[in-house]
């Protein structure tokens, strides 16, 4: 192999004749991974299927449903598919954006809605063709309260719903980004109990990390993150969970590993053996209630989440406590794997972001939701992957979920669910027709 | 404006390259002989492409490339009379970029040097993937003897052991390998 070897006190230099395929894909590389059993049919079995990059740049953000990445990059799942991840911790999810779209990131951690706004032009950058490559968890996000509404007597959705309206001062809303995740469950969540979020309230976008502290300092009344930071300001008194996430969609699309569709297209045998590593870490992070607990410890890290083991183990194995006295184990808390089902990237999982986005006059128009999903959903890539590693990659493509507003969202007329809110900002002539 | 560190080797007093470089609009930074310790100059000059005329490269002159381009990597542009092909092979694999034999004009260095930059950077690139290739490929024969220790100790199978690894390396906020190098020095320890 063609090395910075020592040569009777010379050191040779890698010459470009060396660059062929071959030099680095030999076969100690293709047939012992590292997980024996689970290695199907499809990996390996020919040097073709070698990555075209071996060297990825993967961002993150400090959040708890980060961990299949970390585990992933950090425990040896990568090394078997010839792959050395290096986790890039981001500020925000505006400068990941950024560095994902400019190529300085290759893959990341990312929100749903962030790749389909960024993809639609919408993301506050110029429209760029992306992919999502997987999901990668469901549920573990938080809606808090601030202690000062508590003190109030805010505490329930209907006292929220008095206040909200009854009150002059609009009270502020953070979320982490403004097509991401976050704001479309704040907007649906405040929604369904008849809160206006573009009218009755102000949002403002803070990094996760950044939302306990402005918290304390009392610019923000309420905030809708992921963990372990709504946990924190719960364990610090600085607020408390009215809501979670799951409850507004139980088993919800949450981050994705997304990526731009130029290095799909330029790299696809390295995004299918990444998509491999991190569904493997996904699996062992819940083969066993051991594993999910030295999960947390490994992410309480200061390079990763930097937070107290105390703060962020508890709702990672969906031990609740919302601070105002109630607690209870989560049947919908963080999941990464669930056999598969937490990581099929579904159509209208895709398809339910642009439908929000649309709802809430962020699209003016009704976009090719089905076309622009199969565009953006690797769902090819996806199964190859899966089926490699033997986890279940079912033909479906669309799923059923209900959610608390009572509506079924099942992926076949997108543009009629945008549509069908009572409550919504629907700017086009035929959106005020079909108001009430 | 590119900065150039020129070297001259020859025997002539005013070395040929640097009236063609000065007229082509360079910085150039420095002239001399080979009798300097290059790795220092470079470190102080800090130049974008260093420029070596010489007659033709001996022992030294490559010797001191070597050191460069192990040290503190940078495109090496070679103009030279020497014609022998064993000694041009010699010259690219000490870590020259370009070696270019008689002919200076103005005109045609800026091209050169743009080759050059190129060549170096994806040789750069090459250079980078293949140490992590290596580095890779080593850890997974750590871990892999990491794991081999312990299915013995603990006599249990091979994912059992990895998850034991894993599970400690998590615990304690630590990587797969350095947990593996924990398990082979502590057997090697113990015998």
């Amino acid at each position: 192999m063609a090395a910075c070897g020592q040569d009777n006190g010379v050191v040779t230099r890698f010459g470009l004749d060396q660059a062929g395929d071959d030099v680095f894909f030999e076969d100690g590389f293709k047939v012992h991974p590292m997980n024996e059993p689970s290695v199907g049919p499809l990996a390996w079995v020919n040097g073709s299927d070698a990555p075209e990059k071996t060297v990825i740049d993967l961002g993150f953000i400090a959040l708890s449903d980060c961990a299949s990445v970390v585990v992933a990059a950090t425990q040896g799942f990568a090394q078997p598919y010839g792959l050395t991840l290096n986790l890039k911790r981001q500020t925000s999810w505006a400068n990941l954006r950024d560095k994902l779209v400019s190529g300085e990131l290759d893959a990341a951690h990312s929100l749903y809605g962030l790749i389909y706004a960024v993809h639609l032009g919408i993301g506050g950058v110029a429209p760029t063709d992306m992919a999502v490559l997987m999901g990668l968890n469901q549920n573990g996000q938080s809606l808090n309260l601030s202690h000062g509404l508590q003190g109030l007597g805010v505490t329930s959705p209907e006292a929220l719903d008095r206040h909200v309206h009854q009150t002059r001062a609009k009270l502020t809303f953070a979320q982490t980004f403004p097509t991401g995740t976050h704001a479309m469950w704040l907007y649906y969540w405040l929604a369904s109990q008849g809160i206006h979020p573009l009218q009755d309230v102000d949002s403002v976008v803070v990094p996760p990390p950044q939302m306990v502290a402005h918290l304390q300092a009392g610019r923000i009344d309420g905030l809708c993150v992921g963990e372990p930071w709504a946990a924190s300001a719960v364990q610090q008194n600085l607020g408390f969970t009215l809501a979670t996430s799951q409850t507004i969609w139980p088993d919800h699309p949450e981050k994705v590993l997304g990526c731009t569709q130029a290095f799909v297209e330029q790299y696809p045998n390295t995004a299918r053996a990444l998509v491999m590593a991190i569904l493997e870490a996904s699996r062992f992070i819940e083969q066993s209630p051991e594993n999910r607990r030295s999960t947390a410890q490994l992410l309480s890290a200061a390079e990763y989440l930097d937070a107290p083991v105390a703060c962020v183990e508890p709702r990672f194995l969906g031990a609740y406590d919302d601070g105002l006295g109630n607690r209870w184990q989560d049947p919908h808390a963080l999941r990464f794997h669930g056999d598969g089902e937490v990581n099929l990237p579904y159509l209208s999982d895709g398809m339910w972001f642009m439908t929000q986005f649309r709802r809430w006059g962020l699209l003016r128009d009704d976009p090719d939701y089905l076309g622009v999903a199969r565009q953006v959903q690797q769902l090819e890539l996806y199964r190859e992957a899966a089926t490699a590693v033997g986890v279940a990659a079912w033909g479906k493509e669309m799923r059923s979920s209900q959610l608390l507003d009572g509506k079924v969202w099942d992926g076949s007329d997108p543009a009629g669910y945008a549509r069908s809110f009572k409550l919504h900002a629907l700017s086009d002539s035929s959106a005020l027709l079909a108001r009430r | 404006m590119l900065r150039i560190l020129l070297i001259n080797d020859t025997a002539k007093k005013v070395g040929r390259l640097k009236a063609a470089l000065i007229e082509a609009g360079f910085e150039v930074i420095d002239e001399s002989g080979l009798t300097i310790d290059l790795p220092a100059r470079v470190e102080t000059v800090r130049p974008d492409v260093i420029l070596i005329d010489t007659e033709s490269p001996g022992r030294d002159v490559m010797e001191q490339v070597v050191l460069v381009s192990r040290d503190q990597p940078r495109p090496i542009v070679m103009f030279t009379d020497e014609h022998d092909p064993d000694v041009m092979r010699q010259a690219i694999k000490s870590g020259v970029s370009a070696y270019i034999v008689e002919g200076i004009h103005a005109q045609r260095l800026q091209p050169i040097l743009d080759v050059a930059m190129a060549r170096f950077e994806s040789d750069q690139a090459l250079r980078a993937q293949l140490q992590a290739r290596d580095q890779q490929l080593a850890e997974r024969k750590r871990i892999e003897l990491a794991k081999g220790l312990l299915m013995k100790m603990k006599d249990c199978n091979e994912e059992e052991a990895y998850t034991l690894m894993r599970r400690q390396a998590m615990s304690r906020q630590q990587k797969l390998i350095q947990v593996a190098e924990q398990i082979i020095a502590m057997s090697e320890l113990l015998g």
